[in-house]
């Protein structure tokens, strides 16, 4: 296996610049040394950088994709996926965001967890402040679960500040809105799982606090989100309604959410299946709401199955920036991969990896989209999973597949074993629904590449977890050139701060 | 294993999975009420299981839902087919008074697949094919029906008013279990248990990842009701269910 990797096309000045490198080089190393391809192409790659120039612009409109649980080994895998699902072999491959400028690591741990969840590292993201496990934008001072101590301790979100500048603001998820990761933007909770009013406690009805929901759409910051698309929509129904695809409401308050939703904000419209999503006309909607699922939407492998039929992530990505970009003075829109996360918890590497790709995709549609010279996209992750990528499979090996030695010719036909004497997957998790008690299962029978197959792990847990090792960080765009090196996660909400000047603190 | 394929599947959090020698030849409850039950009817019918190890279960029909209770533990397995090919599923806690709500997508990933027909039909709907027809039982509209599949003699009265058994006999190696229907449980009650279940605090499956730290969640992860696996059934220790495969 002698491919070489593509690369991107560099810049006639970057070129003559690589040039001039390598004609320096070529006196001191031999010809096939520096005519190899992957002399030149790598040479290439560093004249790209040479030749780039800083956008030290201000950002009109910032777009953060968030992948819930997309760990470097989750980026990694899915590269690779998304290349042999192509007909390569997989490892030159690169996701949409890869080919992106600027790039950092995130440190991910909490106020109190080393390992944390998706609802402090989003804060992070979101109110350039850490805070702990469960809470949502609401400092480290509040207690989680009690209401009364969060009072006073609310964050002020990215998304928030735009809305005080007059930009339009969009969250999109294929988790429900209400899930942690969007619900950050928008809210203040102590609690991530007050998601409607049925799940509070008298504590927090008692003291004043709302529901996740709720505050989306009563306590909207500004003139309101001007796109919200994703699941949840049994959270924003009564519980005496059952809705078109099924699924009974949640909220105990007799609030329909949805209907609010188009009485509060001028040329609102609330859809909730792949037919009438497809017929908003952006010119003519202002506010627009999607709920396609009553609780998380689809994982990108089932979607097709759906019974009213869910728009993809991409799609929901360009429809959104069709509609925010009417807004001369710019937009703040977060995009989150919601399900990747679920998929790794019940130890499923393959649903996550397609989960992974659609969200690459949904960057693409992006990129598609928007002028980069006033856009500034981030991409990166709230934490990441124990999902490894382990053996010395040969170049090409499906990634879901069986481990198997490289050969000069062809990949072996019989796989690798351990020292157990059984075959094992490149794919595993450290820990899991896929870990047995006593012997590890023989696989040489079994079809690892199926989408339900779970991958072994080693400690048995009911659900894999979630892990602790920095996540990527990936932008393009004006201030993207800020993302260097290792940085706490919070970060990122500077950066978008400085970038767009949201003006939410001494910058 | 999945659901369909197994008896013990559906007799949830029931130890089945040794034989005991039969025990009991009572006859089972015939289903005389007064009007003629349909089996869309919403109704329920309590089981016992004879032998060894005994145990009660109870069977709730009501429109395209249909759930297994086992009253001593509190848990039951509560499939909804009203979009018959995107079946929801809770398991049911009561004395816990939560829920778990798996979607399809869940059932998915737990390789689980159901048949609306089976889980109706107390996994007999099937077997029943493979039998061969005895003749009329002792309540009206009931027939019995005999025969062995893969190495089990099976015997099923079977209603054919309610669409289920009232009698089932598995004998394998010498020793029999049995299960007999009981009584029928009234619409109003099965109504009232079903609403009650509804109002119960719930979690999503795929929402246990960010909740294992709830004390509730914890103790049933830890009693083995709740994992991410092949085996969604449990013994009533809480194990994942191995039954014999029905046919």
């Amino acid at each position: 296996m002698k491919t070489l990797p593509h690369v991107l096309a560099a810049l006639t000045a970057a070129v003559a610049t690589a040039l001039v490198s390598q004609t320096a080089n070529a006196a001191v190393l031999p010809d096939y040394q520096t005519q190899s391809g992957w002399f030149t192409a790598g040479a290439d790659a560093v004249a790209a950088k040479v030749a780039q120039v800083r956008n030290t612009a201000g950002a009109k409109n910032v777009i953060l994709f968030v992948g819930d649980g997309m760990g470097v080994s989750t980026l990694t895998a899915a590269r690779i996926y998304q290349g042999q699902a192509a007909g390569n072999t997989g490892e030159e491959n690169r996701l949409s965001f890869e080919t992106f400028p600027y790039s950092a690591l995130a440190k991910t741990y909490s106020v109190n967890q080393q390992t944390p969840d998706s609802a402090p590292t989003m804060t992070a993201m979101i109110t350039g402040v850490k805070t702990e496990d469960g809470m949502l934008s609401v400092s480290a001072d509040s207690i989680r679960g009690n209401c009364l101590s969060s009072k006073g301790n609310e964050l002020k979100t990215t998304l928030e500040l735009a809305e005080n500048l007059g930009k339009s603001t969009g969250i999109i998820s294929t988790a429900r809105l209400t899930h942690a990761t969007p619900a950050a933007t928008y809210a203040h909770s102590p609690e991530r799982n007050w998601e409607a009013d049925s799940d509070m406690t008298t504590e927090a009805i008692n003291n004043g606090c709302h529901d996740i929901a709720y505050q989306m759409v009563m306590d909207a910051p500004g003139d309101g989100l001007e796109v919200a698309l994703g699941g949840g929509r049994s959270y924003f129904l009564p519980n005496t309604v059952t809705d078109g695809e099924g699924s009974r409401g949640r909220r105990a308050d007799g609030n329909d959410l949805t209907a609010k939703w188009s009485e509060n904000f001028s040329n609102a419209a609330y859809v909730w299946n792949q037919e009438q999503f497809d017929a908003i006309d952006t010119a003519n909607v202002d506010h627009l709401l999607g709920l396609f699922q009553g609780s998380h939407m689809q994982y990108e492998a089932d979607r097709a199955d759906d019974v009213g039929g869910e728009p993809s992530l991409a799609e929901m990505t360009s429809k959104a920036i069709d509609l925010l970009a009417k807004n001369d003075q710019g937009y703040f829109l977060m995009v989150e991969g919601g399900r990747i996360d679920h998929a790794h918890h019940a130890g499923n590497a393959s649903r996550a990896l397609q989960d992974t790709v659609a969200l690459s995709d949904a960057v693409q549609a992006a990129m598609d989209k928007v002028d980069l010279s006033d856009t500034l996209i981030i991409v990166t992750a709230d934490h990441s999973h124990t999902f490894t990528i382990a053996g010395y499979p040969a170049r090409g090996n499906p990634i879901l597949g069986l481990v198997h030695a490289p050969e000069d010719e062809a990949i072996a036909a019989a796989p690798t074993r351990a020292g157990d004497g059984m075959p094992y997957t490149t794919l595993g998790y450290a820990n899991g629904p896929g870990a047995k008690n006593g012997a590890r299962a023989d696989l040489t029978a079994v079809d690892t590449t199926d989408v339900e197959f779970l991958q072994q792990a080693q400690v048995p847990m009911s659900s894999e977890t979630h892990a602790a090792e920095d996540v990527a960080i990936y932008a393009t765009g004006p201030g993207a050139y800020l993302f260097q090196g290792s940085v706490e996660q919070n970060v990122i909400f500077h950066v978008i701060n400085q970038a767009a000047a949201l003006g939410g603190t001494k910058y | 294993m999945k659901f369909s394929h197994s008896i013990c599947a559906l007799f949830t959090l029931l130890s089945c999975s040794t034989f005991a020698a039969n025990d009991t030849q009572s006859l089972p409850v015939c289903p005389t009420t007064s009007h003629q039950l349909s089996h869309n009817d919403t109704f329920g019918v309590q089981y016992q299981l004879s032998g060894a190890q005994h145990g009660t279960l109870q069977l709730l029909r009501s429109q395209a839902q249909t759930a297994y209770y086992n009253p001593e533990n509190g848990v039951a397995e509560w499939w909804n087919f009203a979009i018959a090919d995107h079946p929801s599923f809770i398991r049911v806690f009561a004395k816990h008074q939560r829920r778990i709500d798996y979607y399809t997508g869940d059932l998915r990933t737990l390789n689980i697949k159901v048949s609306q027909a089976e889980m109706e039909s107390f996994a007999t709907a099937q077997l029943l094919k493979q039998l061969s027809h005895k003749g009329p039982a002792t309540c009206d509209g009931s027939q019995v029906y005999e025969g062995d599949v893969k190495q089990m003699h099976y015997r099923v009265i079977w209603s054919d008013e309610l669409g289920l058994p009232l009698e089932l006999s598995i004998t394998h190696n010498g020793q029999t279990k049995q299960w007999q229907a009981q009584k029928l449980i009234p619409a109003n009650e099965v109504e009232l248990t079903l609403s009650r279940w509804q109002q119960f605090s719930d979690t999503d499956y795929a929402d246990i990842g960010d909740n294992e730290t709830d004390p509730f969640l914890a103790q049933m992860i830890n009693q083995g009701f709740v994992e991410h696996s092949e085996h969604a059934v449990y013994d009533s220790k809480g194990k994942p269910m191995h039954g014999e495969h029905i046919h």
